[in-house]
């Protein structure tokens, strides 16, 4: 193609969106008038002998079926899901563990070698994160301890900061709660942090409790979809705790194993708790889809990320080499799922046609990627690392500024698992970037492989920069070198 | 299988159960280097070491390590170049042609301080009476800087709980960051911390310029203070050729005031500091048969000091007795002598290029810590009991530190010397502690 002709398309596309996203109204339009221009020109007189001559049968079929058809279509529908509120866990400065310190404690103690502590060190000067992301107190120690005391601690720590942040904001009481769904993929001891939660917060007898472990990094949508459907069956107006976190403590590798030692460097204290509800009044967004696509069938995406033994006893999360690719693969499923629910009608068209084209005419064409900016304002990409937001960024060409939230959290949070993409959602309120009526994508990634996708409108942004953010917010978003030394 | 501690053969009595864990800055310190004057790097070999008992009860029962921590992180947010790592500055080649060695600087990389929590199966009382050489060792974990200077910390604070629910507290600190008043000033300042108090702003420049403007031009040989020693390569510390061992006696007041009323005929009036180290100069030197001829001083002169939070200004001197043998002449004499006779090298020392043993190098080494207020380390009001501090990295000659008691009216000295020394100290100064 020429300069000029795509420069000319280019200039023609917003008529074209704006022609196809209202096709309805632009073909009702005319026909509506049409319709009203054949009634004047017969006059009232002569439509009132036309419909006198209709028998009282085919009347009433006209008026019933219609009527009848919309009432069931409103009650078969599934009942909208709103947010009320959410608030991520707030890191505490004693948690902080600076580069340096991170380094020293891998030097010093002996069971790590001289490779493996050079292997960590050019990861985390290119991973992407701060000097400010914390640990739990238990991993402060040289060894750390990973009994099964300081995990709890480190759990009760985190949720329970972050359900009191969420009762605070929200003024819902712990006896209006109807449903409870925690996930924490690597942690569930007896009894479940379901129970704890309860325990502590003395939740009523018929709550509908469920803990999911072993759901990966992408566990958090999969918390809020199992929400969603319980909230489909629970009485109206029922509110739905979700609560995503991972408990790090007892996790940490201390073998050899190079594959095995990225999760050490990159997973870091962090969660999140959100209410969801049927009532939408004082809602602040609004659940428009959640689309799952689990690549589980493929051996190397089941091998992908998976637990395992080193040759000495330890055991870790292996990462394969092949990630990335995975990852890519599963995006695309899930994109393809989602694109026709979010995207407008013109981006559809135009997919549709390049699809038809490249299977009919010739598979040399570029295949079309959708513009995934006609659908959302904003994107919460798990900030899993920083080859995954790279990677995502690539795929779906996204400007810097949309994947900033990522990139920053990625920053000052580090991978802190399935609840990163609300401290993602937290970054963009707390920019003040958020407006009424703006939609935001939530993509995670996780073992499985697993890649899910969750669609929000907003109804009302957050009114302050209050919550994880608060005393940092002013300082981003930062320049985050290729590589970091020290 | 994973991977196993050994199991610590515990000797009865002894410390154990180390666990180490770090403490760093609360917040971010950012690109900031921290310039060692040369005064600072005059003092590189040495360590500090302090301790300090709390008496068991309520008080030191709620002391949780954790409430120990806390203050600690906003405490080293003033005092950021602490937790910072000693690095080498780059060189160009030409520099690197002539073998210039590298200067040394702290990088303030956050990278924090070390905290040791351990256990004694012993009640306080018994170990402080026990009054065993070198158990100040036991209680501050006893590491220098170096082979790998990069994962070396500057302070290691060490928690040790006794079967009777008494705490002692040991910090071992590099030298090189700053001398005893900036070492006690830092500490008393966490404890205000963690008391709630607000303490006084740190003043830090990182630039860190020395005091004077010029120093002299470095001489070919070392000052007569200190001894110099072999290039230091990464491992700060000179193993003396015997083992030094640390032993803390009491001087009460009664003493003081029979040693000076000894004084009499003397015209200038020694102050207590002078005629403690003048006694220990005297019995040392009866002890070694007499070649103790000249001595190192190391003292805290109020007035030298430039208000800077973290600095070596103590001023460091010699004095040689005039021709007798120190061992012959009385103590009024000797503490005379330490008080007119000092002659100070303080910026030859600094200005010198290679690397010195101030303590304990050339002389045996008495150093001034009467002006240091070690008392005031109080946690949440609980005042110590006792407190000790030492040295490593001390040189054969040896040194003594001589710093106020529990009341303030006696001293407390803790002498670093030989261990075979160490009895026969104990031997001559019984006597001369007895009250008449």
């Amino acid at each position: 193609m020429s300069m000029a002709t795509s420069a000319q398309l280019r200039r023609l596309k917003p008529l074209y969106q704006l022609v196809v996203n209202n096709i309805l109204a632009i073909v009702a339009v005319p026909l509506a008038a049409s319709v009203l221009l054949k009634a004047a020109s017969l006059g009232p007189e002569e439509i009132l002998a036309r419909a006198l001559a209709l028998r009282p049968a085919h009347m009433f079929l006209c008026a019933f079926l219609p009527a009848a058809a919309t009432v069931l279509y409103l009650m078969l529908r599934p009942r909208a899901v709103y947010l009320v509120d959410y608030a991520c866990f707030r890191t505490n400065p004693n948690c902080r563990v600076p580069f340096a310190t991170f380094l020293e404690h891998s030097r010093v103690w002996p069971g790590f070698d001289e490779r493996s502590v050079r292997f960590m060190t050019r990861l985390l000067e290119r991973s992407g994160l701060g000097e400010e992301t914390c640990l739990p107190y238990a991993q402060h120690y040289i060894p750390p301890s990973r009994d099964l005391e300081s995990s709890r601690a480190e759990a009760e720590l985190v949720i329970f900061s972050a359900i009191d942040d969420l009762l605070a904001k929200t003024g819902v009481s712990p006896q209006d709660i109807d449903i409870l769904v925690v996930n924490c993929s690597l942690f569930a001891p007896t009894p479940s942090f379901t129970d704890m939660i309860m325990h502590r917060y003395k939740l009523r007898k018929d709550v509908r409790n469920v803990h999911l472990a072993g759901m990966g990094c992408s566990a958090g949508l999969i918390s809020v979809e199992l929400a969603r459907n319980l909230l489909q069956v629970a009485p109206r107006g029922a509110r739905a705790l979700v609560v995503s976190t991972e408990t790090i403590t007892p996790n940490y590798y201390m073998g050899k194993e190079r594959a095995m030692l990225l999760p050490n460097c990159l997973f870091r204290m962090g969660g999140a708790a959100a209410l969801l509800s049927t009532d939408g009044a004082g809602a602040r967004f609004r659940l428009a889809r959640v689309v799952r696509t689990l690549r589980g069938a493929s051996d190397s995406a089941y091998h992908c990320v998976y637990q395992e033994e080193d040759d000495r006893g330890n055991v870790g999360i292996n990462l394969s080499k092949d990630l990335m690719n995975i990852a890519g693969d599963a995006l695309k499923a899930n994109i393809t799922a989602m694109g026709p629910l979010v995207l407008p009608a013109s981006e559809q068209l135009l997919f549709a046609l390049s699809f038809i084209a490249r299977k009919v005419l010739n598979n040399r064409i570029k295949p079309y990627i959708p513009d995934f900016r006609t659908a959302f304002e904003h994107f919460c990409i798990h900030a899993g690392g920083r080859a995954v937001i790279d990677e995502l960024q690539r795929s779906l060409t996204l400007s810097d500024e949309q994947v900033e939230a990522s990139r920053m959290t990625l920053h000052r949070f580090g991978n802190t698992s399935s609840s990163s993409l609300w401290y993602e959602l937290a970054y963009i309120e707390a920019k003040g970037r958020m407006r009424r009526g703006d939609r935001v994508w939530m993509i995670g990634f996780g073992s499985g492989f697993k890649c899910n996708s969750a669609a929000w409108e907003c109804i009302r942004p957050a009114a302050n920069a209050d919550g994880p953010w608060a005393n940092c917010i002013h300082r981003y978003p930062v320049h985050i070198p290729d590589v970091l030394k020290h | 299988m994973v991977f196993e501690q050994e199991q610590e053969e515990v000797a009865p009595g002894a410390v154990h159960g180390h666990r180490l864990s770090t403490v760093v800055p609360s917040s971010v310190t950012g690109e900031v280097d921290y310039a060692l004057a040369d005064a600072d790097l005059a003092f590189k070999l040495h360590y500090l070491r302090g301790v300090y008992y709390y008496p068991p009860g309520d008080v030191a029962r709620g002391l949780a390590t954790k409430v120990l921590k806390d203050p600690m992180f906003p405490w080293l947010d003033d005092y950021f170049p602490v937790a910072g790592r000693v690095r080498r500055a780059e060189q160009d080649a030409e520099a690197a042609a002539d073998g210039v060695p590298r200067r040394p600087y702290i990088k303030c990389n956050d990278c924090g301080v070390r905290i040791v929590e351990a256990k004694c199966d012993r009640d306080m009382d018994e170990w402080l009476r026990d009054d065993a050489p070198d158990r100040l060792r036991q209680l501050c974990y006893d590491k220098v800087l170096g082979p790998e200077l990069f994962f070396s910390p500057l302070l290691y604070v060490q928690i040790t709980n006794f079967k009777c629910g008494g705490l002692a507290l040991g910090f071992s600190w590099a030298h090189l960051i700053g001398d005893v008043p900036s070492a006690v000033t830092c500490f008393n300042k966490w404890a205000q911390i963690l008391s709630g108090k607000k303490p006084e702003d740190t003043v830090l420049t990182p630039l860190n310029k020395p005091l004077q403007g010029q120093s002299p031009a470095a001489a070919a040989a070392a000052p007569r203070s200190v001894k110099q020693v072999g290039p230091i390569e990464d491992h700060w510390l000179v193993p003396a050729g015997r083992d030094m061992a640390c032993y803390s006696f009491h001087v009460s007041e009664t003493v003081l005031k029979k040693l000076q009323q000894q004084q009499g005929r003397h015209a200038a009036a020694a102050g207590t500091f002078e005629l403690v180290s003048a006694l220990v100069w005297q019995t040392v030197a009866k002890i070694r048969g007499g070649d103790v001829d000249t001595v190192t001083m190391v003292r805290t002169g109020a007035a030298a000091r430039s208000g800077k939070s973290l600095a070596n200004e103590m001023t460091v001197g010699y004095v040689a007795s005039a021709g007798s043998s120190p061992a012959k002449t009385d103590v009024a004499e000797l503490a005379a002598l330490l008080t007119k006779n000092v002659v100070d090298e303080t910026a030859a020392v600094a200005a010198f290029q290679g690397d010195v043993l101030v303590y304990g190098g050339a002389n045996l080494t008495l150093v001034d810590m009467e002006q240091v207020d070690v008392y005031a380390l109080e946690i949440k009001g609980l005042r110590p009991v006792h407190v000790e501090y030492g040295m490593d990295g001390v040189g054969e000659e040896g040194a003594v530190l001589v710093q106020p008691d529990a009341d303030g009216r006696g001293r407390l000295v803790t002498a670093v010397l030989p261990r075979d020394e160490i009895d026969s100290l104990r031997a001559a100064l019984g006597s001369a502690l007895q009250v008449a």
